[in-house]
């Protein structure tokens, strides 16, 4: 333990107060404010909590995360199942399509489906032109279309962490109840299942929260009485009239204590029972099943068919950014490159932020990441742990929570929002858990005596760190650092709180198309644009990290 | 009539053979253990009789029964308990539930799962600890619960999967003798699996020696040890000196021959029982440390007998052990620590003619 730690870790601690704490004791300060008197008191909170359709908000938002994890889990179990434990062909192919909405902004998501299965989409319209149908079936729009929706977009977390357990369990506990005498369902719903509950709840806990924090999907689909749309609406909305912009702040922060509360039980429980670490001596690929021909067959059609309502993302967004007036057709029937002329032409400034705030977000990801990582792996330093708690707790935060408090904390005691590095900041500290993660586990898996070696060498810490350590850790951060990239490039929740005129993002420039006049065709060519950004970034991971699929999950795994 | 039959058994994973044809008979109520190397196909074929692995030719027969010719008899149907190398104790179920599974599925009366539960903890020596999580065992109770989860269905076969490997030294040589006289005590035909020597020795009424895919020797340990069938059982079972040697005259009445080495042109040596060697393969004249006798001065008879030096000696608390060099050949004996010699000091080595054997 040197001096150097105690500043380098002194250093992390003024970046996460500064950027973190003050900002979201603000938000809980601001929420205790009193819109009429200016006082403070738990006025807000007792109105929140007697007002009825604060309550049902609430409800809303509470029923449709358990509707959204009960879907994804009913899908995700015989798809993580099928992936994690037969033997066929093509398996790489299917898993990277599965995972794809992992790495697709949600919103892009949206917009296909709106497109594609909407009242007068591309399905209504075949399906009368067949004559299956008289009048046009509301697919999307309601609830059942968010669930499809949000479930579509969690199904690869549920799908990772039940595939992360089929593959870790030890193979011997199955076949002892082989041996006992329970077979196929029995043992699996017996012995399987439960073996996998903690990572399963990992992945669980992810896919509950994100309905607190998505406020876009159900903004599009047209029913808003959800907490994050709610918070949204009031607060960016009605920023003049302050009583309903302390509801709204009231609603963020309920929000982020649920998220907060979930997230913290749910780690509590998988540290508990972590069964797979129990036994010794498993192999790596785990349990692997030949299937019979006329199961193998119904995996087939049941991967492609989540894989075709996967790729119906690209595709539909691909024919919509390349046509214009689709309009009451099936498919569009006039190609022109007229949208992206109009984004080249109007708006070179959106990719110009997208790429400048994103970058710079990456730059303080990596400056701020990379000691962090080596404070909490590598040194005694008093207070790591609570410092690996902080940051791993930014993961349960809403991005609507981080952009709300930085408006709330940055505007008049320090005038950070009025210059653009607040974009990057809040990107930054949004998602400040991610590439940590990336450099720790890169770090965790470096031998100490590789660092030691070196130092013993005459070398001294500093020299050690980048001769040594850096070299043999770049991978991982390379894979880190473009994942963060891409993550940062995506985000809208947080930035469009922060943005003003001059600093529009990619992602806000499709929600304000969609907003202003319904143009669809500009925001799908933009989302397409971005899904095609995503995706050479992708590559260039799968190039360092090998795999997309490694690359993809990267920043989730632990 | 044997009570498990392994017939020409069979089994590759992808290109690679892990049985290669195998025959062994096992008789009710023995202690079998299959010892060899990693890799050598004994776990392969213990799966194989579990029903875990499905061979791609041969038979297994138990109790009279086919399990794989004439229809693939399913693990849980063949009358056997397994212990597991990492036990597979069910993390998420107490004791009580992991040893009561199987007998639930079989539709038992409450109380009779209750009895048979009670009688199969006491017999491992676990009672009270039923409502207790497995991770809240040591790993020597954890090994107990596996134990009484596979004998709780009285099964005719009990196999066992390394399942010592994975404790400490100490509680590994006191479950040896546990689980030597528990399976006794209730008669059970047994197969054993290991790689540790020693465990198999204590354990087994008869040990087989597989090496790649083949079984090289069948025999219980005192046989296995005296008379190995040839160099690499001797090698892995035990230490031995292997010396080059040429056979320069047969004694084929005295099952002896007179050899030369590079040392020695006239050893007197014991030829195996399987008879002559295959010409054109070398052959080596095996004897163990300890029967290499050391003498200061030269004893009255000359035969077999050879000066050398003591390259180098190493303290083992209860005998001494030494490289002897006799003209550049190294020769391992141990010997009694009485026994004043100190390195670079020149001693008489004696290999005595009885226990001096010729393999290849």
């Amino acid at each position: 333990m040197s001096r150097g730690d105690y500043s380098l870790s002194t250093f992390i601690w003024l970046i996460i107060a500064f950027l973190v704490i003050y900002p979201l004791s603000i938000l809980l300060i601001e929420s205790f404010k009193i819109a009429e008197t200016g006082a403070f008191g738990l006025g807000n909170f007792l109105e929140f909590f007697k007002d009825t359709y604060y309550l049902k908000t609430f409800a809303n938002t509470l029923f449709l995360s358990a509707l959204v994890l009960l879907t994804t889990t009913v899908f995700g179990i015989p798809l993580a199942y099928i992936l994690a434990r037969y033997r066929q062909r093509g398996k790489t192919v299917f898993t990277a399509l599965i995972l794809l909405p992992i790495v697709l902004p949600a919103y892009a998501g949206v917009f296909a489906f709106v497109i594609f299965f909407g009242k007068f989409g591309t399905l209504n319209l075949l399906l009368m032109e067949t004559g299956l149908i008289e009048t046009p079936i509301n697919f999307i729009y309601g609830l059942h279309g968010l669930v499809f929706i949000q479930a579509l977009h969690m199904l690869p977390f549920i799908v990772l962490s039940l595939a992360a357990g089929f593959t870790q369990i030890d193979p011997s506990f199955e076949e002892a109840a082989e041996v006992e005498g329970a077979t196929g369902f029995r043992r699996f719903v017996t012995i399987t299942l439960p073996l996998c509950t903690p990572t399963y709840l990992a992945g669980a806990v992810i896919v509950f929260l994100w309905p607190f924090t998505d406020w876009l999907t159900p903004l599009i689909l047209g029913k808003v009485d959800f907490l994050p749309s709610v918070s949204y609406i009031n607060i960016a909305y009605h920023f003049t009239d302050t009583h309903r912009k302390y509801m709204g702040i009231v609603a963020v922060v309920v929000s982020s204590m649920v998220c907060i509360s979930l997230f913290l039980l749910a780690r509590w429980w998988v540290e508990r029972k972590k069964y797979t670490g129990l036994s010794k001596g498993t192999t790596s690929e785990g349990r692997v099943i030949e299937p019979s021909p006329l199961i193998k067959t119904g995996a087939y059609l049941y991967m492609g068919l989540i894989a075709f309502i996967v790729l119906l993302t690209p595709i539909v967004l691909g024919l919509s950014a390349f046509s214009r007036r689709w309009v009451f057709q099936p498919f569009p029937t006039y190609w022109t490159l007229d949208n992206f002329r109009v984004i080249f032409a109007e708006s070179p400034l959106l990719i110009r932020n997208s790429f400048l705030f994103s970058a710079a977000a990456l730059l303080f990801g990596v400056v701020f990441g990379l000691p962090a990582a080596y404070i909490i792996v590598r040194t005694k330093v008093r207070g790591k742990d609570a410092l690996d708690f902080v940051i791993t707790l930014m993961l349960a935060f809403p991005g609507i929570a981080v952009g709300v408090s930085y408006l709330l904390a940055f505007w008049n005691t320090i005038p950070l929002a009025t210059h653009w590095i607040i974009m990057p900041l809040a990107l930054f500290s949004r998602r400040l858990p991610y590439f940590l993660r990336m450099a720790h586990s890169s770090y965790l898996q470096l031998d100490i005596s590789l660092e030691e070696a070196s130092e013993v060498s005459g070398i001294g810490k500093i020299r050690t760190f980048f001769y040594i350590s850096l070299p043999l850790l770049i991978k991982g951060v390379l894979v880190g650092v473009v994942m963060f990239f891409i993550m940062a490039f995506q985000e809208i929740s947080t930035a469009i709180f922060l943005y003003r005129g001059g600093w529009e993002t990619l992602p806000i420039g499709i929600y304000l198309n969609w907003h202003r006049g319904m143009e669809f065709g500009i925001a799908a060519a933009m989302a397409f644009l971005m899904i095609v950004i995503t995706f050479i970034l992708l590559l260039i991971i799968s190039r360092i990290g090998g795999g997309i699929l490694k690359a993809a999950w990267g920043p989730g795994s632990r | 009539m044997a009570f498990i039959e392994i017939k020409n058994l069979f089994k590759r994973f992808k290109k690679v053979v892990a049985v290669n044809h195998i025959n062994i008979d096992i008789k009710q109520g023995e202690m079998l253990t299959l010892l060899g190397p990693s890799g050598c196909g004994k776990t392969t074929t213990l799966r194989c009789v579990s029903g875990l692995e499905r061979p791609e030719e041969g038979d297994i027969v138990i109790d009279g029964k086919s399990m794989v010719a004439k229809g693939f008899v399913q693990p849980s149907k063949r009358g056997i308990g397994m212990v597991f190398q990492n036990y597979a104790v069910w993390p998420h179920m107490k004791v009580f539930n992991n040893v009561t599974y199987g007998l639930k599925l079989h539709g038992m009366s409450k109380q009779e799962v209750r009895e048979k539960t009670q009688r199969v903890l006491d017999l491992v020596d676990l009672n009270g600890l039923e409502e207790r999580y497995p991770a809240q065992l040591s790993g020597g109770q954890q090994q107990r619960v596996a134990l009484a989860r596979a004998l709780v269905r009285n099964p005719k076969v009990l196999l066992l999967d390394e399942p010592l490997s994975n404790l400490d030294a100490k509680l590994r040589e006191k479950m040896r003798f546990e689980i030597k006289s528990l399976v006794k005590r209730m008669g059970i035909t047994s197969v054993y699996v290991t790689h540790d020597q020693a465990e198999a020795m204590v354990i087994s009424d008869r040990i087989v020696v597989m090496e790649s895919g083949n079984v090289v020797q069948i025999g219980n340990p005192q046989e296995i040890y005296e008379k190995p069938a040839n160099r690499f059982v001797a090698d892995f079972i035990g230490t031995m000196n292997f010396i080059p040697c040429n056979i320069t005259r047969f004694l084929p009445d005295k099952k002896m021959a007179h050899i030369s080495t590079d040392f020695s042109q006239d050893i007197l040596c014991r030829t195996p029982d399987t008879g002559a060697t295959t010409p054109g393969k070398q052959i080596y004249a095996s004897i163990r440390p300890e029967d290499v006798q050391i003498f200061s001065e030269p004893p009255q008879d000359t035969a077999n007998l050879f000066r050398g030096t003591i390259a180098h000696k190493a303290y083992l608390g209860n005998f001494l052990f030494f490289f002897v060099s006799v003209n550049g050949t190294m020769i391992r004996v141990q010997a009694p620590h009485h026994l004043p010699h100190e390195e670079g000091r020149e001693i008489y080595v004696f290999l005595n003619p009885q226990k001096c054997m010729i393999l290849f």
